[in-house]
């Protein structure tokens, strides 16, 4: 499906060879782009076949018999259709106030000079540094000082929190070398500090924003170490699977990633698709 | 005192000021409307309990005398009763939602809801969870924990559990199997009430290595296993059974025999018969191919035999080990007597047979084996003569018991067996 | 209000980075404090434990016991960052310059697969990459590789399994450093240099150089620390990282005071080769210019 989309550059300038070699040089690009994508997708192959195996016994490691059987009733497992709500819960929470937080301190640190860069630089640093255990375990410690109960809302704290360097991140690396000319252009011709952000600034770094929000989603939902000190009697999906492995970690599991994947892939398939059938008409 | 059992009165208070310390009071009104942030708020039967339930023994308490408490009329099952288990450790029926029989049966008993968690994992894992709320004299926010013996044996030596009333329980008190009773990490057979036992021993695939019968295979750098040989990474297991290979017995292990058993090991990993120390994965590599050979827990080659019918589980000729994970209620438990209420329940060997067909591991519950042996399904009735499940006296003779190591030796065996591991 | 922002316009940084900063001051910097406290601790579980400053020693000698699994970190890290980056610069490139109207269907390609459960990703790793695997079997039957090579328990299972999970990490930030180039400047560049390599070496390259510096950090950071890689894919002593102590340390051991002291040295560790990082690539200042 890549090779589709990738338009073979076909440029006239340049000596006969120059132009063999930039053929190449293109192709092999394709090539390359294709073979890392197989790559990104291969697990998730495995994973998708063995949604359809109907396992003997109560783990799911051989392939034995294609069935529908676990698609059919994809919640069979106790406690499964809780800890993959709570999950998704969790992440799209996170997700949105860890990418509003992070996005305001990245534009902070890459627009202004202001004292206390140094000081801010290093704090968005170390949180990544840190191992899980110890955040999760310190987080957990201040949850118990302060008489904090542990459920969802722990969770989510812990996530927006290690979230927010990921963020603040990514944005730098939009942000870098943005034109400000755009925005004193827009200005000048009369426009308010608001209506410049959204009509001018925004757009321009909305990829940066998008890119940073999927980073912080993945991160959410596959937390395992930090959620697990932070979820009291919560249980998320990496909980249950992590735990489920020690009897077999039920078909059922692979349904509902096959669906998560679906979905979002889906999704913007058809928006693109949706696109492209506005453009041609 | 009061201290000790935070009412619904301190609770809701502490949720309040959370909610106004934090600022989030709309982010969490929403997850309470999802439905799952709301149980932190106890059900108002719950403080009638927690106040008739005060702990008549424990350090902690000695100093102050309760003529109160047999005076007290006995209480009544909680609206709600937190129990944490290991995912997949009761029986279930995947009807649509699932349900699992035991636990309904409970709440048709008793009326109480029981919100039950598969939020176990590890034992390590989930001590680490608990561990700041039971050194700050806290409600863990549990009533029963599920974990095994040197964990249950660790945290009752803390005194971070509470002394099961036996009063309450008389069909645990009259059915816990005889040589589970009386630990010494547990001597009036009160603090603790096994959920179900374990056999490690050696597992592997007979296609592959046939008929293995002794630890020495281990060591053994036959083409045949070499490099597929795996030991488990519980440090009682391994070095357990590397004891018994030593001829030295696991139940009396010095620091010294502690030291032999790391150097044994050692030989077989520099020999590159070992490959791995392994969890619960052992299972996967040895239905993938993987792994053939190593040590292993009886439940799990019973589960994988039903994939790979190939495998075998034996207690070597050398001896076996044999596990317990327990149930305890946790000190500060909102609902005690609820929870002594669960331990009865699940002692009723009816109860067991309907627990132990689903989880296979060796139920510690007398009678479960006439019980399932009665199941209307062919299938369930021959598990009572699976050996690994209802195992007779001649294999329980084989398996022995680690050491209630004191907690110096503890310190001092698990650093060893990380060190060997590499971290 | 706009009026007094432009008044005082020193105030909007803080005013943009004071939420974030809360956050992170309550729920990270506070409870690290706390952690920096108990690294210097000494005692057990069991006899409770006593600061003093005397225990600075659990730094030494977490360095002088540990050496072996920290060089080891390092140099997992760093492979794996660099394996992360050759697969992630042409993905990204492709996506950003020559996806038409795919880009976005592609760019979530790359991130899908890690909406997914880690321990399911390894499930598959593990089938994929087992010694009679989709990969080793068809070559071990055709005689191409000896019996007894194996890749799981081994380091290049290690490497590969952290590469993989940062995979995004390294290509979102360079696709989006990438794709705000103005498309003009790279066709007057091709047009200007004599090759497409010098024209990809003068213009496209030091424009990615924020994104690069971003994905390299969102890589290697959290890839020091990293554990289950080595866990599940590794699972031999020889393959253990500096994650895997500290995990084992505070969980088994029950020996916080090493785990934290062993945190510190990692991010003290990472702060250091950031910054000589920064300096060597210059992003810093490229950074900062944008201001």
């Amino acid at each position: 499906m890549t090779t589709v989309a990738l338009q073979p550059a076909a440029r006239s300038h340049g000596t006969p060879a120059q132009r063999i070699r930039r053929w190449l040089g293109h192709n092999a690009l394709f090539v390359y782009t294709f073979a890392a994508i197989v790559y990104l997708m291969l697990p998730i192959a495995v994973m998708i076949l063995f949604s359809f195996n109907r396992p003997a016994g109560k783990s799911n490691f051989a392939w034995r018999e294609f069935s529908f059987d676990a698609w059919l009733n994809p919640f069979a497992p106790l406690g499964l259709s809780d800890a993959v709500m709570a999950s998704l819960r969790i992440a799209f929470i996170s997700t949105i106030v860890a990418t509003i937080l992070g996005t305001l301190i990245g534009l902070g640190l890459t627009r202004y000079v202001f004292r206390g860069r140094a000081a801010t630089n290093l704090i968005i640093f170390l949180p990544m540094a840190t191992p899980e255990i110890v955040l999760g375990a310190s987080l957990l410690t201040l949850f118990v000082s302060i008489g904090m109960a542990r459920n969802e809302l722990t969770i989510l704290i812990a996530h927006i929190m290690f979230n927010i360097s990921y963020v603040v991140v990514t944005i730098r690396a939009r942000l870098a070398g943005f034109d400000r000319r755009l925005e004193e252009a827009a200005m000048d011709l009369g426009a308010t500090e608001m209506v410049t952000f959204w009509k001018v600034t925004f757009p321009l770094i909305f990829p940066g924003i998008l890119a940073a929000a999927m980073l912080a989603f993945s991160l959410s939902i596959d937390d395992f170490v930090i959620t697990n000190f932070t979820a009291g009697s919560t249980v998320t999906l990496p909980m249950y699977i992590y735990g489920a492995t020690r009897i077999g970690v039920p078909v059922q599991v692979n349904v509902i990633g096959t669906i998560i994947f679906g979905t979002a892939v889906g999704a913007v398939l058809l928006s693109t698709l949706l696109q492209r059938r506005d453009r041609a008409a | 005192m009061s201290e000790q059992h935070p009412s619904l009165f301190d609770r809701a208070l502490t949720r309040r000021r959370m909610l106004q310390g934090t600022a989030l009071a709309g982010v969490a009104a929403f997850l309470a409307a999802c439905g799952t942030a709301a149980q932190s708020v106890a059900p108002s039967v719950a403080p009638s309990v927690a106040a008739s339930e005060a702990p008549s023994s424990g350090p902690s308490q000695a100093a102050s005398p309760s003529p109160a408490a047999s005076a007290t009329p006995k209480p009544s099952p909680a609206a709600e009763l937190n129990f944490a288990n290991w995912p997949l450790y009761i029986d279930q029926d995947s009807s649509n939602p699932p349900k699992s029989p035991t636990l309904e049966g409970f709440t048709k008993k008793y009326g109480t809801k029981v919100n039950y968690r598969e939020t176990i994992n590890a034992n390590e894992d989930f001590f680490g969870t608990i561990r700041p709320a039971l050194e700050a004299g806290q409600d863990t926010g549990w009533d029963l924990v599920v974990l095994t013996d040197w964990m249950a044996a660790k945290i009752i030596g803390l005194g971070w559990v509470e002394t099961i009333d036996t009063a309450n329980t008389p069909a645990f008190a009259a059915n816990e199997s005889d040589n589970l009773r009386n630990q010494p990490w547990d001597p009036d057979n009160n603090k603790r009430a096994p959920w179900q036992s374990g056999m490690t021993g050696l597992g592997f695939d007979s296609k592959v290595v046939g008929s293995q019968t002794s630890m020495a295979a281990l060591w053994t750098a036959d083409p045949r296993w070499k490099g597929k040989v795996w030991l488990l990474n519980e440090m009682r297991d391994t070095i357990g059974l590397t004891l018994l290979k030593l001829g030295k017995d696991p139940a009396t292990a010095t620091n010294a025999d502690c030291d032999a058993a790391i150097a044994e090991i050692k030989k077989a990993l520099d020999g590159g018969v070992v490959r791995s120390f392994l969890g619960n994965d052992y299972k996967e590599g040895l239905i993938k191919g993987d792994l053939v050979l190593g040590t292993a827990w009886s439940g799990d080659i019973i589960q994988a035999q039903l994939e790979k019918a190939s495998l075998k589980f034996v207690i070597p000729s050398d001896g076996g080990m044999i596990w317990t994970d327990n149930m305890l209620i946790p000190k500060g438990a909102a609902h005690k007597y609820t929870a002594e209420l669960m331990i009865d329940y699940v002692y009723d060997p009816t109860i067991a047979a309907q627990i132990a067909a689903y989880v296979q591991y060796v139920s510690p519950v007398k009678g479960s084996k006439e019980a399932i042996a009665k199941n209307a399904d062919k299938t369930v009735a021959a598990l009572g003569q699976n050996p690994l499940m209802f195992p007779d006296a001649a294999t329980l003779a084989k398996t022995h018991i680690f050491k209630a190591l004191s907690a110096d030796e503890d310190k001092y065996f698990n650093d060893q067996f990380s060190t060997l591991q590499g971290n | 209000m706009t009026a007094l922002l432009r008044r005082y316009h020193f105030i909007v940084p803080y005013l943009l980075l004071t939420p974030g900063l809360i956050w992170l001051a309550i729920f990270y910097i506070y409870p690290s404090i706390q952690m920096f406290i108990s690294s210097f601790w000494s005692g057990s579980l069991e006899h409770g434990f006593t600061f003093s400053l005397a225990n600075v020693h659990n730094y030494t000698d977490g360095l002088s016991r540990y050496q072996e699994q920290i060089v080891r970190s390092v140099f997992f890290a760093a492979a794996a960052t660099i394996a992360t980056f050759l697969i992630s610069f042409p993905l990204a490139y492709t996506i950003a310059f020559r996806a038409g109207q795919y880009k976005n269907l592609l760019l979530f390609l790359v991130i899908a697969p890690f909406f997914t459960s880690f321990l399911l990703r390894v499930i598959s790793w593990r089938t994929i990459l087992g010694d009679d695997g989709l990969l080793l079997g068809p070559l071990k039957s055709a005689g191409l590789v000896s019996d007894d090579v194996r890749i799981l328990a081994t380091p290049v299972a290690v490497i590969s399994g952290i590469a993989y999970n940062f995979l995004p990490f390294m290509t979102l930030p360079i696709y989006v450093s990438l794709e705000k180039i103005d498309k003009r400047l790279l066709e007057a560049g091709q047009d200007l240099y004599a090759t497409p390599w010098s024209a990809f070496r003068k213009i496209t390259l030091p424009l990615a150089l924020p994104g690069i510096f971003a994905g390299t950090l969102l890589t290697f950071i959290p890839a020091m620390g990293d554990y289950v890689n080595a866990e599940l894919l590794g699972q031999t002593p020889a393959t253990k990282m500096i994650g895997n102590v500290v995990q084992s340390r505070f969980l088994v051991n029950n020996d916080y005071p090493t785990a934290a002291a062993l945190s510190f040295i990692l991010m003290a560790g990472i702060l250091v080769a950031v910054a000589v990082y920064a300096r060597l690539l210059g992003t810093e200042e490229l950074m900062s210019s944008a201001g």
